[in-house]
């Protein structure tokens, strides 16, 4: 099954849409979350929100998670062994308020686990050797664990240094 | 008589959330944390291991900023109710008006802007930069190691 989600904020069309078309075209099993979209797929199954259980649940079965940009569902998709492909929204379609994703999908797919589609064509190569897809090596925690020290510290001192 | 340091932890939901559970949930072990957040209609929640206190906000965006109002009010209650030491943000709208909340109170503040900014300050960090006492960038090039402090990253 592959898993295809949007956020809550805005829609996404332009990528529903492609992984319909995706889902009519080849044999998987495919379940979107679409939020306010105004095109409803015909061959994925489709909800527009889900549940937090049944949304980390879709995540971890999913044999590739599809996303929008979002930090959220990077960060669940890691945490799921799910290998994720991002597609960036696009502030010149109307698809967000500013173009963040499209820088943000650069470093993102440096993130092992993470593959970024910028385009439907890359979207469906990847999605056609989803053998190839690799799931997150053993979460590194170091700047985590640097930036929650760090913080504690501040909160007990006020010292920054 | 050795009480925790208690702590709001508060953001919009989505990636914001995800990214203030990553942060504040190893540090319930050392504080009181108590969190708030919008109750969204899916939440990919990272879950802390027992009975943490969530306060439902109204969910409010630059987009929503009629509801701005009402989830001033709320963050002021929570404020008063829970009178935390710190209060930690991730972003975005209702991070905003608690920092400024923060600021009169005095509660000390921390803004910790999403990893999802890479090229420059989100939109609301830019906004409460001179207001919060501590302004943090999970991006090395955007700290001037003076205002907003490169300290680390959820990833």
């Amino acid at each position: 099954m592959i898993f295809v989600a949007v956020g809550t904020q805005f829609s996404f069309d332009r990528l529903i849409k492609a992984m319909d078309e995706w889902a009519r075209d080849n044999n998987e099993e495919v379940i979107a979350q679409i939020a306010g979209g105004e095109y409803t797929p015909q061959y994925a199954k489709w909800e527009r929100f889900l549940e937090g259980e049944q949304y980390n649940h879709y995540i971890k079965e999913a044999s590739v998670f599809v996303s929008h940009a979002g930090m959220g569902n990077i960060i669940s998709a890691r945490n799921n062994n799910t290998p994720i492909i991002v597609m960036n929204r696009q502030y010149e379609l109307g698809e967000h308020r500013n173009n963040h994703q499209a820088d943000g999908i650069k470093w993102m797919a440096e993130l092992s686990g993470v593959y970024a589609a910028p385009t439907q064509e890359i979207l469906y190569s990847l999605l056609n050797d989803t053998q190839a897809l690799q799931v997150a090596n053993s979460i590194d925690t170091k700047k985590l664990d640097r930036l929650t020290q760090f913080l504690g510290d501040y909160i007990k001192t006020g010292k920054t240094a | 008589m050795n009480k925790k340091i208690k702590i709001l932890a508060i953001s919009s939901p989505g990636g914001h959330w995800i990214q203030l559970n990553k942060i504040c949930n190893p540090m319930e072990q050392q504080f009181d944390v108590v969190y708030a957040s919008p109750s969204a209609q899916y939440k990919s929640s990272t879950q802390s291991p027992s009975g943490k206190k969530i306060y439902a906000i109204t969910d409010a965006s630059a987009d929503s900023k009629l509801n701005l109002i009402p989830v001033t009010l709320q963050i002021l209650m929570i404020l008063i109710r829970e009178r935390p030491n710190t209060i930690i943000t991730t972003g975005a709208a209702p991070g905003v008006m608690a920092v400024l909340l923060g600021k009169f109170l005095p509660i000390k503040t921390i803004w910790i802007d999403s990893i999802a900014n890479v090229k420059r300050l989100s939109r609301s960090g830019r906004m409460v930069k001179k207001h919060a006492n501590l302004v943090i960038t999970q991006w090395e090039d955007l700290s001037d190691d003076k205002t907003i402090l490169y300290r680390g990253s959820v990833l």
